[in-house]
């Protein structure tokens, strides 16, 4: 077993409490992708308001999914912290391991853990959408927005927190919100967007995931330069 | 392995020093005794060795290959650092397999060695601060290598754990290099056979210990009758008729006379540790 297949099965092991609540998420995602399909177009339609719910709603699922990722990978980046605190990532660094070596071992952990829900909460969308009769092309739509958004943002978390836990000068314990936090960054918009700027929706979260996607890998691969050493010692 | 040579090295942690210009050339196997005062720089040291550290000027090389760039070099060099550096949520078992994976090694002989085989189904973070520490060590005799970085291995253990970790390492000193930091005088004393003396993150003596000359030697002498007439010159304390001489041949001739004159001896000690002096005097 690799250090990163290790790495994800000890995270899975460590909290079950952020995997329930990832799975959780990814049902309510869902359940709001399809409720609109049950409310007749006219309720949808409101008179007087400038927000198209009949075309925002379905998006906001996109957002949803994606945050249940980033939830259900959550474990991985704890894991980080606690292992830089008990030693273990010193004694990696013995073995003959550099910080980059570690780095993608806990980012390959987070991707792994997030593309199992990710894949189980877009399959259970699809299927109830098309026995709702949800075009296929939006499913579709979703589906890529989603992998897109909640992988970036997936990323971004994990590598940010692995930066912040090193930079920061006073460990403050596993429960490292951060990570959460800026994870967030571009899931947010994939929330508020379709509301604002229903007619670009599509074009503006595509954008910001892969700008994430970017600026994540390039976090990444500068890791070993950026983030010396001795960061990854208790 | 044949030696093991630290040129001129200086390291520390974000930019500011620790170690300075250390200089050494080991090529004997044996217990090398790294002592120091706390802050004295002796881990950074070893995670210099052991390639944890990146160093900021210098070389170390194992039979003439760099230490730090080389991969397969470092697979020949185990790390004992002052924390357990086991995953805490697994077992003892699994813990032990975690790292087996990743570099190989053979699990049930790290179990028998270190006397764990009992608690090889326990959790690990069930486990106490000794049981842990055994643990520990375990990790790195899954495999064997040539040359042992241990960093305080017999801190938080109980005596006779103490004692088998150390009978442990004397053994694998017969024919490996082991670099052993510790701040039991008594103990460096007993187990070792260099001494590698760090003050200031400065190497400030490098020698075999039975070179180390003292100026004094305090023997305490227990005795069942009271002998005091005998050793006019000594003082009591704790229970002890304390003597000192400036040599330690002369306490033979000390217990010969006491053994003659039927004093009933019971216990004889060293009270100081030439180390000691050595320690506060370097």
């Amino acid at each position: 077993m690799s250090f990163w297949q290790a790495t994800m099965k000890r995270s899975v092991k460590l909290s079950r409490t952020y995997f329930i609540m990832g799975v959780l998420m990814a049902v309510f995602g869902t359940a709001i992708s399809n409720v609109y399909s049950l409310i007749p177009a006219d309720l949808l339609n409101i008179e007087g308001t400038s927000i198209d719910l009949m075309n925002s709603m379905p998006l906001v699922s996109v957002s949803l999914l994606s945050m249940s990722a980033l939830m259900f990978s959550m474990p991985v980046m704890m894991l980080f912290v606690f292992d830089k605190n008990t030693g273990v990532l010193e004694y990696l660094l013995s073995t003959g391991l550099n910080q980059f070596d570690v780095y993608k071992g806990y980012v390959k952990a987070s991707l792994s853990l997030a593309s199992i829900l990710l894949v189980f909460s877009n399959v259970l969308n699809t299927a109830i959408g098309i026995y709702l009769g949800t075009s296929l092309d939006f499913l579709a739509t979703v589906v890529v927005l989603t992998f897109a958004v909640g992988l970036s943002g997936v990323l971004l978390g994990a590598v940010s927190m692995m930066a912040f836990s090193s930079f920061q000068k006073t460990q403050l314990g596993a429960n490292q919100p951060l990570g959460i936090a800026i994870g967030m960054v571009p899931v947010l918009p994939a929330l508020m967007v379709p509301f604002i700027f229903p007619s670009y929706a599509l074009v503006i979260i595509i954008s910001i995931a892969i700008m994430t996607l970017l600026f994540s890998l390039g976090l990444l691969l500068l890791s070993g330069r950026l983030i010396p050493r001795e960061k990854l010692l208790p | 392995m044949q030696k093991l040579e630290i040129n001129e090295i200086s390291a520390g942690y974000g930019g500011k020093e620790v170690i300075h210009n250390i200089d050494l050339k080991i090529t004997e196997p044996a217990i090398y005794i790294v002592l120091g005062p706390n802050g004295a720089g002796k881990t950074t040291l070893f995670r210099t060795i052991g390639g944890i550290l990146k160093p900021f000027s210098g070389r170390i090389t194992l039979d003439d290959t760099d230490l730090f760039n080389s991969k397969e070099a470092r697979k020949r060099i185990a790390y004992l650092s002052h924390l357990s550096a086991l995953p805490e949520e697994m077992t003892v078992f699994n813990a032990l397999k975690y790292y087996a994976n990743m570099e190989g090694g053979d699990i049930e002989h790290s179990l028998e060695l270190l006397s764990l085989s009992d608690l090889k189904d326990s959790k690990f973070s069930s486990l106490s601060q000794g049981q842990k520490k055994r643990v520990s060590i375990g990790k790195i005799f899954l495999s064997e290598r040539e040359l042992y970085l241990l960093d305080e291995p017999t801190s938080n253990v109980d005596p006779k754990i103490s004692k088998e970790i150390r009978d442990i390492i004397i053994k694998l000193s017969k024919d490996k290099f082991v670099l052993y930091s510790s701040h039991n005088l008594y103990e460096a004393r007993e187990i070792g056979t260099y001494l590698i003396l760090i003050k200031n993150g400065e190497l400030k003596f490098f020698d075999k210990i039975e070179n180390i000359k003292a100026k004094q030697y305090r023997v305490g002498i227990k005795a069942l009758n009271d002998i005091s007439d005998l050793l006019p010159e000594s003082e009591f304390d704790n229970g002890y008729y304390v003597v000192t001489v400036d040599n330690p041949a002369a306490v033979a001739k000390i217990i010969n006379d006491l053994v003659h004159a039927g004093a009933g001896l019971t216990e004889v000690r060293e009270i100081d540790n030439p180390l000691q002096e050595f320690f506060k005097g370097e």
